[in-house]
């Protein structure tokens, strides 16, 4: 084999080893290259450039235009459209067509699941199947444990399985002061004193461990988070372990808790003027800052913002995208209160016969 | 893209070929000594004197048709598109299965361990979802939808020298001496697989030239794997969403996402200059390129552009199947941004490789035969996985 007898003469480090028993073909150092191919440049081209520029030493070699080549190893949406609609699958297609004819959602779906709605993500990081599939194992877990309709603000008592509690269950109340996430990921914080130290804890709403998730006072407040109280007096997020529920009905509107919370003076944890908060008294907050912090604060309530466009269509779920997801939950919800009213059926069916059987009534 | 179609070569470089075929797959530059700083001005640049590497232009510019009217665009457009369907369909394992006529596969290769390795899939990363394990854990899971996808070629493993698209140098070679393994021992072939088929209008006359060899339709995307010769496939066999089981592990490569021109601190993690204590324009730079004067070596990390390589996450296992959408529900997370490709294989670790050997998966490919009684439901969820409607119940 030619090949092997010119790499057993060269000895550089950089050679192949022949791999014994497999044939395999040796590379040759570069002392055996090919014979270059060049390319003759037409006459008047020639000409034309030696015109031009002037004579200039050659530089460094460059790349040519392939090396840089863009590779886009992604689809575009428009793609991944005819993709589904060559092949028939995608999103759930059956459901979306009954989500179009759908007319208009009532307003206790936008309440109950806040959390179907998705996620304020530029348009790149979202997919249509993924989200369906998010809701859907959403009402799957609905079927197993009833989560009611809270907002910030609200009171609730949460049993979570503890392998190292007394009963297995470790019961917290608290108030919600958090609430974020969509779909599967939606988490929220609740706040309570316990033995006179502050407690947050943090719960995901979809998480199995949790046994039950009980609401004890329906409310809301006026800003999105409660993450102020961390600054305020303990008065205000004490809740006693064994408070009793309060009624609620489905049909009214959510109370708003107008309450305006006085902080305890600085140092604070966080910048609580910069943030646009409502459920804060104001003047007193102000009568702590200079006057330097007030103007930084009036510069952040960004007034401006009501005319940035771009802003408000990055930031808000766009409208189309969700009125369907809302009548897509409202499809499948619609399909619990009759998994629910069959559950019911079957337990009283259930209990009609064990009472035969055992003689009572 | 076969010999036949690279540019005419001239008679020279015909009779090097010929008699030493691999000679001219020149890969290593014509300096003597290897040390780093010798190769400063030794270099010698694969596209100074050779022709550019003969690809083909995958996409064609959109035609302005101004004596169709637009109802007859639309006609025709749905003609092309149902004659795709209709080529898809006609191939998938649902029409082989159904068809009286056709063959039934030869003789399927049997799992042979340390030798064999099968063929991989094409998917399309969708996102994330969370599920709990049967213990309370949580785990996320990688949504990726697997497309139609056929086999296009197999190149055995003695042509792979001769095989045009890695005649061209890549350009990270550069900085490599030896030529990879999988080219050396010839242990593994090729096997070519296309994946989402399109409209064949997006395409050029020579990308639908690739495919018509084995009588498909024009897809959007070619992947390789490198396979065994008994586990090889023949052009136009059709892969599933059941070649893998839930329980498999799996390799996952794909490119990762592109960061943009970013610079030192953030893309190889150096610590920059002080913020403050006096610094003069020194907060985010590098510093010194190289010692004592000397010169800037290869690879010299600079800023430059991060992201966008292939990338692997090895061993991770498939947890749930979804049959209706055709999902594979896969443990942690993968590279590339949503809606990217990925290519996933068998693992290569020896662990993974070794459990096969017990629990062989269906060689060379899964076939309609496969299937169990009743068909497979909508949902195959691990054992140890968690449904969404059933409660958890945690031992005492």
């Amino acid at each position: 084999h030619p090949a092997r007898d010119a790499t057993s003469a060269i000895s550089s480090s950089w050679q192949l080893r022949p791999v014994p028993g497999l044939q395999v073909p040796l590379r040759l150092p570069s002392d055996r290259r090919p014979p270059v191919r060049r390319f003759a440049c037409p006459a008047s081209i020639a000409a034309a450039s030696a015109a031009a520029s002037p004579a200039v030493p050659p530089g460094p070699p460059l790349a040519p235009a392939g090396i840089a080549r863009v590779y886009k190893p992604r689809l575009s949406p428009e793609a991944m459209k005819e993709f589904w609609r060559l092949s028939g699958i995608g999103p759930d297609h059956s459901r979306a067509k009954a989500a179009d004819q759908q007319a208009e959602v009532p307003p206790e779906i936008k309440r109950l699941y806040q959390e179907a709605l998705p996620p304020i993500v530029s348009q790149d990081y979202r997919d249509p199947i993924v989200e369906s599939l998010h809701r859907a194992e959403m009402m799957r877990r609905r079927r197993v444990i009833n989560i009611p309709e809270f907002h910030v603000g609200s009171i609730l008592a949460v049993s979570v399985m503890d392998k190292h509690a007394p009963n297995k269950v470790n019961r917290f109340v608290g108030l919600c002061i958090l609430r974020r996430h969509t779909g599967l990921f939606t988490t929220f914080t609740l706040r309570n004193m316990v033995d006179q130290v502050c407690v947050q804890i943090e719960y995901e709403l979809y998480s199995p461990s949790i046994v039950s998730i009980q609401l004890l006072k329906l409310e809301r407040r006026l800003d999105d988070n409660l993450l102020y109280l961390m600054d305020a007096p303990h008065s205000h997020c004490t809740i006693p372990f064994d408070m009793v529920p309060e009624p609620y009905s489905r049909n009214d509107p959510v109370p708003v808790n107008r309450e305006r919370v006085r902080l305890n003076p600085p140092p604070w944890m966080c910048k609580w003027h910069l943030h646009g908060y409502q459920g804060i008294d104001l003047e007193h907050l102000y009568s702590y800052l200079s006057d330097k912090d007030v103007a930084k604060a009036i510069e952040f309530s960004k007034a401006y913002k009501r005319y940035d466009l771009l802003d408000q269509y990055l930031n808000r779920v766009p409208v189309p995208d969700a009125d369907y997801a809302f009548k897509d939950i409202f499809i499948q919800h619609q399909e619990l209160l009759q998994h629910q009213q069959q559950q019911q059926q079957q337990s009283s069916k259930k209990s009609e016969v064990i009472s035969k059987l055992t003689g009572t009534v | 893209v076969s010999a036949a179609s690279a540019p005419a070569l001239s008679s020279q470089l015909i009779v090097a070929m010929a008699t030493a075929p691999h000679t001219w797959l020149r890969l290593v530059p014509s300096c003597r000594s290897y040390s780093k700083a010798t190769r400063l001005h030794k270099i010698d640049y694969p596209w100074k004197d050779e022709p550019k590497p003969h690809w083909v232009r995958q996409f064609e510019a959109r035609r302005v048709d101004a004596d169709l009217t637009p109802e007859n665009r639309d006609w025709l457009r749905q003609w092309r598109l149902q004659r795709v369907r209709d080529a898809v369909a006609s191939s998938s394992e649902a029409a082989a299965a159904a068809s009286p006529l056709k063959e039934p596969p030869a003789a399927r290769p049997l799992w042979t361990p340390r030798v064999s390795q099968r063929c991989g899939l094409v998917g399309i990363k969708l996102g994330i979802l969370p599920m709990w394990y049967r213990n309370g854990q949580k785990v996320h899971t990688t949504v990726v939808q697997i497309p139609d996808q056929r086999v296009l070629r197999w190149v055995p493993p003695e042509d792979l020298g001769n095989y045009a698209s890695l005649r061209e140098m890549r350009p990270y070679r550069l900085n490599q001496s030896l030529l990879p393994r999988w080219l050396t021992q010839q242990r593994w072939g090729l096997q070519l697989v296309g994946a989402v088929p399109a409209d064949p209008a997006n395409f050029t006359a020579q990308w639908c030239g690739i495919f018509k060899a084995a009588g498909l339709p024009p897809m959007r995307k070619i992947s390789r794997f490198l396979v065994s010769p008994d586990a090889a496939l023949q052009p136009g066999a059709c892969l599933g969403l059941h070649h893998f089981r839930v329980g498999d592990c799996v390799d996952v490569v794909a490119r990762t996402v592109n960061r943009g021109f970013q610079g030192v601190m953030e893309r190889h993690l150096m610590e920059g200059g002080p913020a403050a204590h006096g610094s003069t324009k020194f907060h985010r730079k590098m510093g010194s390129a190289a010692g004592g004067g000397g010169p800037i070596y290869r690879g010299k990390r600079m800023p430059g552009v991060m992201g966008n390589r292939f990338r692997a996450a090895r061993s991770l296992p498939v947890l749930r199947v979804n049959t209706k959408h055709r999902l594979l529900f896969i443990k942690g997370f993968t590279p590339g941004p949503p809606h990217s490709y990925c290519q996933i294989m068998d693992s290569w670790m020896l662990d993974v490789r070794r459990s096969l050997d017990a629990n062989p998966p269906p060689m060379p490919t899964y076939f309609a035969e496969d299937a169990p009684e009743g068909g497979y439901p909508e949902d195959v969820y691990h054992p140890d996985l968690l449904p969404y409607d059933q409660p958890l119940e945690l031992p005492d």
